[in-house]
């Protein structure tokens, strides 16, 4: 009965996102595309997360996909559209390869890696001025679907979609406690038949691979991009923000947190330019200090709480 | 039958030995205390065989085949289960998915067949209120969970490390009869690590003593006890 409930109510949220276009305007749709962009980059680091695997190379494989994209079309003529699908496999194999390496690493090993690969990946672009265009970036012919405002928000939306039906599928099938089983304790993990490497290198394709969509979608509909704009380190930031402040280990934590920050963001970004950076530092300092589990988990806390003296009330009552 | 045997095993930590020469054998269906003071290598044994740490030399066979170097998760496939000294409960997973880890990975259950399967299981141990989170559970309850957990991975073979630690005597013969049940039901070898004798005696067919990591006896316990060398080594060698 609950979950028939939640069902509808995801079903509807969802048609009123396709339905946006018919009576958003050009500016609110642009915004719509950032907070989704930000929000599908939040729920995939969050996905990597569960398993207790802090990284911080989100930028390097949205980086990566964005230029795969880009110099598939500009110099091997696909198909933009293509390209994003080329652009999400080539990050994902990306992710396979190096993930024989860097999933050796545990905590903060781990994080300083994936920051390291975002370096490596910006300064390989920025230096292979002949293929990659250099510091200067890269043009595309065009913007996909002619930059239709309405194709480019659904666009983004069906990245987005895909991102939390993966992230869906982590919550709800043996992933969930494979990633949880690995996240509390390995040893216990390995002693119970998970095959640690194994579950954690298909959290970091997919993941990687879902970052590297998000990249591609958003060069293609912006028609360019260079290395300061590619892998630009607020698309490591802003998602973790946004995944801490809505709670983390859950799909709905970290698009609550993207709603509300990505929304305050753009608010905040007409008031005091640049300025929204330290509001985005505080916010993060006083998450981690007050709510480590999140605006979910506090939720979840006060209504389990609730619903516990409501029992007890009930009980005198009888 | 033989399950389980070890010949010449052995673990050292740069130049520390904790593990020296074991050569042992464990049959289907008998329960084998394993004993010894503090720091004999018991815990180690126990690594060793399940997987978590490597040997550094001698071999591992279990039902004729050898595992020496076999990862852990693949041996808990195969039939080697155990639980752990300190209690390793899955906090953030409820009581049944902690079960439920078990059947899933090293059965390659799905879910739903899984969870019927852990039901089952922890209605065997008399554990309740599955649906709890693992921080509401009593020690007792902790320690049943890791048995079912282990007892998901459908064992033939089940270490159970200290099990009987913080629990009082009602709680501990409980345990014990659960135990001696269950090794019977499912025809499993169990090796137990317990520093309180009266749990050994009572539980055990037979024990191994390990003293500074070597095997020094084997036997029933009632043998055994009586073995001058272990006596020394309990009790030390001014006694």
């Amino acid at each position: 009965m609950k979950n028939k409930t939640s069902y509808a109510i995801a079903a509807g949220i969802a048609v009123i996102m396709i339905a946006f276009p018919a009576f958003l305007g050009a500016y609110p749709l642009n915004v719509a595309r950032s907070v989704m962009t930000y929000m599908a980059l939040a729920i995939s680091w969050d996905m990597l997360l569960r398993s207790g695997q802090i990284s911080f190379g989100i930028a390097g494989l949205f980086g990566l996909g964005s230029y795969a994209s880009a110099l598939a079309v500009l110099r091997g003529g696909m198909d933009p559209f293509l390209s994003i699908v080329f652009a999400a496999v080539f990050a994902g194999v990306m992710a396979y390869a190096l993930g024989f390496v860097v999933l050796r690493l545990r905590s903060m090993y781990f994080s300083i890696t994936t920051l390291a690969l975002m370096e490596i990946f910006r300064i390989i672009i920025h230096n292979l001025h002949d293929f990659s265009g250099g510091p200067e970036g890269v043009v595309l012919p065009g913007v996909i679907f002619k930059g239709s405002a309405s194709a480019l928000y659904w666009l983004c939306l069906g990245g987005l979609f895909i991102t939390i039906g993966a992230s869906y599928y982590f919550e709800k099938s043996k992933m969930h406690l494979a990633l949880t089983a690995i996240r509390n304790d390995e040893t216990s993990a390995r002693s119970n038949g998970v095959d640690i490497f194994k579950y954690l290198l298909i959290a970091f394709v997919v993941t990687s691979t879902l970052q590297g969509m998000m990249g591609a979608i958003q060069v293609q509909s912006y028609g360019f991009t260079m290395p300061d704009t590619a892998f630009d380190g607020n698309f490591t930031l802003l998602p973790l923000a946004m995944a801490l402040l809505g709670g983390v280990h859950s799909t709905i934590g970290p698009m609550a947190g993207a709603v509300l920050l990505g929304v305050s963001a753009e608010w905040l970004k007409l008031q005091i330019p640049y300025g929204h950076l330290v509001v985005y530092g505080i916010i993060i300092i006083i998450v981690i200090l007050f709510m480590p589990q999140g605006i979910v988990g506090m939720v979840r806390k006060a209504s389990r709480t609730g619903r516990r003296s409501g029992r007890k009330a009930g009980a005198s009552n009888e | 039958m033989s399950k389980l045997t070890t010949v010449g095993l052995t673990k050292a930590f740069s130049g520390l030995v904790a593990v020296n020469d074991v050569s042992f054998n464990m049959e289907e269906g008998e329960i084998l205390g394993i004993i010894g003071p503090n720091g004999a290598g018991k815990t180690t044994f126990i690594h060793l065989v399940s997987g978590i740490l490597m040997p550094t030399s001698g071999t591992i066979t279990f039902k004729g085949q050898d595992i020496t170097y076999a990862p852990a998760h693949q041996r808990s496939r195969m039939g080697i289960a155990r639980t752990y000294q300190l209690i390793h409960p899955l906090e953030n997973l409820k009581v049944i998915e902690n079960v439920m880890v078990g059947a899933v990975f090293s059965k390659d259950m799905s879910l739903k067949a899984a969870r019927l399967e852990s039901e089952r299981i922890c209605a065997e141990l008399e554990l309740e209120g599955l649906e709890r989170d693992t921080t509401q559970l009593s020690i007792l309850e902790i320690k049943k969970m890791e048995i079912a957990r282990a007892l998901a991975n459908e064992p033939e073979v089940l270490f159970l490390d200290e099990v009987m630690a913080g629990l009082n005597s009602d709680e501990t013969k409980h345990l014990i009869a659960t135990i001696q049940r269950i090794a019977r039901e499912r025809k499993l070898a169990v090796g137990v690590v317990e520093h309180v004798m009266g749990v050994i005696r009572e539980l055990t067919q037979r024990v191994i003593v390990l003293e500074a990591g070597e095997l020094i006896a084997e036997g029933p316990y009632g043998e055994v006890s009586k073995n001058p060398r272990v006596i020394e080594a309990y009790l030390g060698g001014a006694a």
